[in-house]
């Protein structure tokens, strides 16, 4: 009788789990975010050049960091709108930059012009920086704090309450 | 002729799927084979197709091409993901139990039917003496 408690519990437990809570490494001992060198898409070059060096932006503001692709649907379209939107909002206080993830370039263009997306993105083909981030898969975005430790992972698209809670939290 | 397509058509799959994809060693799926695909379910990083999968068996044909022993490729894994990226969990630790859970509950069982399947006691002799005169006396 005590163990048929014990695993319904043990059950219950189980199901009120948030999915979306996955652990991260980087956040759970709040590491300092990897860092990576990659092209940046065309669109962004004559503003940010050629490729972009994430430690080159560390320490200096907060960083959203998005996890991205064309292939992502729905949940790429459903949150590329509300980053936009926020980026416009808080732009000058928090960089936000995507990382196109195993896509091809001209149908990730074709999702920046959709949407038409300010923040810059980079170009990762092969997906290599996000093993180094502990990612599952896209959409993943990470908030990286002013000390250029990852502060917060939320996986899967991120609605606009959420994004601006961890904002607040990142902002000093 | 009609059996020869039947078994052409039989046998093409079986072909079809002999051995790795030539492109990376066994060595590569050996290791995969012990790594959790992140984003399936109950899929290990040999197996699946998907982007996350493909590129880790690519970084683990890097990482042997530079000499990197099994070891140091799946600590690099277990840094960046945590051990839930091991099939096998450690151990050691929080992740002991489940090796000894299984180990306990056999051990369980084990008890339980050692104590249904005993052989009972017999009755002690003045006993039995009593319920067979109880038997023989008339319903009162």
């Amino acid at each position: 009788m005590g163990l048929v408690l014990a695993l319904g519990g043990l059950f219950l437990w189980g199901m009120q789990r948030n999915p979306r809570e996955l652990p991260s490494v980087l956040a759970k001992e709040r590491r300092p975010a990897p860092d990576f060198t990659l092209p940046l898409l065309p669109p962004y070059r004559q503003a940010w050049g050629e490729t972009l060096r994430l430690a080159d932006h560390l320490g200096k503001r907060p960083i959203v960091l998005n996890f991205w692709a064309s292939w992502c649907y729905p949940a790429c379209y459903e949150e590329a709108p509300v980053l936009e939107a926020v980026w416009r909002r808080y732009r000058d206080r928090v960089l936000f930059l995507g990382v196109n993830t195993q896509d091809k370039e001209a149908e990730a263009l074709r999702f920046v012009a959709q949407f038409g997306l300010t923040f810059p993105s980079v170009f990762d083909p092969r997906g290599r920086v996000g093993v180094d981030y502990g990612m599952y898969g896209v959409p993943e975005t990470f908030f990286i704090d002013q000390e250029g430790r990852v502060l917060a992972r939320h996986a899967g698209a991120i609605d606009q309450a959420t994004l601006e809670k961890y904002l607040k939290e990142a902002m000093p | 002729m009609r059996v020869w397509v039947l078994l052409l058509a039989l046998f093409l799959p079986a072909l079809a799927q002999e051995g790795p994809p030539p492109d990376l060693s066994p060595e590569v799926f050996a290791i995969a084979r012990e790594l959790r695909c992140p984003v399936c379910q109950g899929e290990s990083a040999a197996e699946s197709n998907a982007g996350v999968a493909v590129e880790m068996r690519r970084l683990i044909a890097e990482m042997l091409q530079e000499g990197k022993t099994e070891a140091e490729i799946k600590a690099f894994f277990v840094d960046r993901y945590g051990e839930w990226i091991l099939y096998e969990p450690p151990r050691q630790g929080l992740t002991l139990w489940v090796w000894l859970l299984p180990l306990a509950g056999l051990l369980l069982l084990g008890a339980g039917l050692f104590a249904y399947f005993r052989p009972r006691r017999t009755l002690p002799p003045e006993l039995l003496e009593e319920a067979e005169r109880r038997l023989k006396e008339p319903p009162a």
